[in-house]
């Protein structure tokens, strides 16, 4: 009864860009699965106390691309709380444009943010999950990363990416007892959407209605229904899902990644 | 969330771990089989016949009420080299997996559909993506439910029923013999996991994408050990 009600009870789960959006209902979800929950932002601010208190966290600002700052803060979170059991890389950064007229800092910014910054959090939190002999990674891509979208090529390329890392890694450290997969969420129901619609210049109904029309459920995702999955890959009962990419988006791509 | 699941090749092996694990859920969980089983209610049927399943489903929404969920689980599995495989092992392997999911969608989808909501999830297999050796049948027909499901789930979106798959690697099942080259540790040492895949572990998939992935359809879940990544 206790693993089905909480089968993160005594994990230590840390959750990227998680002050809003999905990653915010990633860390809720996980607390409510039991785990304690170290909630990662750009800076500390009233939104990542909102989430800590609702999650009874800690705080674990970093910038996620800075590679001393993300091992200063894994390093936090274990004194803290302990070894991390459970990471989610959930926080990104995104811009648009033409590759043409792209600036080229903004689109190594998009892909070190993303990609890098997965990087620098797996290679921070392995020690001790290798240590444990076990852990969880959940890497967070994007449906434009099995799809590819116009004016999103870093982005889409940082999601791709992510992709590869997620299979390479799920071969690489099964073995070791460390499960490595992907969610590549589509439409969700985010800020990201009111960034949208302003760039649009549309009002935030009127893009997801926009959007909702591609989608073969005809509406786009909540975030909850992300942090499900993301629910399902940390579960310790489930280690058989090794390097997968478990897309949730209405419907769009049906099995393609 | 519960309420009334149909779950076929019930009697044993992965069917029986879904049948169990969502009867702990608190569903209600009538099993479809060539042999009786032990769940809420225990039909015996043969998936590959179309008038037999449509009989059952009728059986269970009079006795159980509305279905919420299917799993088209029912199997078999062979080694034979393609040269060998006759003409009736063919249209079996066929008629079971391919015919056995696409009988229980047409038996419940109408009743689905007109309510607006249903979850009909598919057990095909690893080797349906990744391939197989000496398994050209099986395959086939795995392979086909996935085309099944992704086209099957396009066309009734709109109608509020998902449609999605659960592929699983080998796994520790009577399926596979004592014998079988699946269990041996050679083959088990090339899988990242290291280990066959268990049955609760397919359930707990199963029980994901029927009462929590809402936002998802035409998508395969992979419990493989890392065997097609």
């Amino acid at each position: 009864m206790t693993a089905r009600q909480h089968p993160l009870a005594d994990r230590v789960a840390l959750v990227t860009g998680a002050t809003q959006g999905i990653g915010r209902a990633i860390a809720e979800r996980l607390a409510r699965d039991g785990a304690s929950v170290a909630v990662n932002g750009l800076v500390h601010d009233e939104r990542m106390d909102s989430v800590v208190t609702a999650t009874s966290g800690v705080p674990a600002p970093a910038d996620a691309s800075d590679r001393v700052a993300v091992q200063q803060m894994v390093r936090g979170v274990e004194e803290t709380l302990g070894t991390v059991d459970v990471l989610v890389v959930n926080h990104a950064y995104m811009s648009m444009g033409r590759l043409v007229d792209y600036d080229l800092d903004d689109w190594w910014k998009v892909v070190d943010t993303n990609l890098g910054g997965a990087f620098h959090l797996v290679q921070a939190v392995l020690p001790g999950m290798l240590r444990a002999g076990s852990g969880r990674i959940v890497l967070v891509s994007s449906e434009w990363g099995v799809t590819g979208w116009p004016e999103a090529t870093a982005y889409a390329a940082s999601k791709a990416g992510i992709i590869s890392l997620t299979k390479t890694l799920g071969r690489e450290l099964a073995p070791k007892g460390v499960i490595v997969n992907a969610v590549a969420p589509g439409v969700i129901d985010t800020p990201q959407l009111e960034v949208d619609a302003r760039a649009a210049g549309v009002t935030r109904e009127q893009v997801i209605k926009e959007y909702a029309r591609d989608i073969p459920m005809r509406r786009v995702g909540r975030p909850d229904e992300i942090a499900a999955a993301v629910a399902l890959l940390s579960d310790p009962r489930m280690s058989a899902l090794v390097g997968q990419v478990v897309q949730v988006n209405g419907g769009s791509t049906r099995t393609r990644a | 969330m519960s309420g009334v699941a149909i779950v076929t090749g019930a009697a044993s092996g992965i069917g029986a771990a879904i049948a169990a694990e969502l009867s702990d859920r608190g569903w209600q969980v009538a099993g479809i089989d060539l042999r009786p089983s032990d769940w809420d209610l225990g039909l015996t049927a043969d998936v590959a016949d179309a008038a037999s399943v449509a009989d059952a489903v009728r059986v269970v929404e009079r006795d159980l009420g509305p279905v919420q969920a299917v799993v088209s689980a029912a199997g078999h599995y062979a080694i034979i080299e393609v040269t060998d495989i006759t003409p009736e092992q063919w249209h079996t392997m066929l008629r079971v997996h391919l015919g056995g999911l696409a009988n229980l969608c047409r038996a419940v989808l109408p009743a689905m559909s007109a309510r607006g909501s249903g979850s009909i999830v598919a057990i095909t297999s690893e080797l349906a993506i990744g391939g197989g050796d000496s398994d050209a049948h099986y395959a086939a027909a795995k392979g086909a439910v996935i085309g099944l499901v992704r086209s099957l789930a396009a066309e009734v979106a709109g109608s509020g029923v998902r449609v999605n798959g659960v592929a699983p690697g080998p796994t520790d099942t009577p399926l596979i013999g004592p014998d079988s080259p699946w269990r041996d540790p050679a083959y088990l040492a090339t899988l990242p996991l290291r280990r066959l895949v268990a049955p609760e572990e397919v359930a707990l998939a199963v029980a994901y994408v029927i009462e929590e992935a809402t936002f998802m359809t035409g998508e395969i879940l992979s419990p493989n050990a890392g065997a097609v990544i």
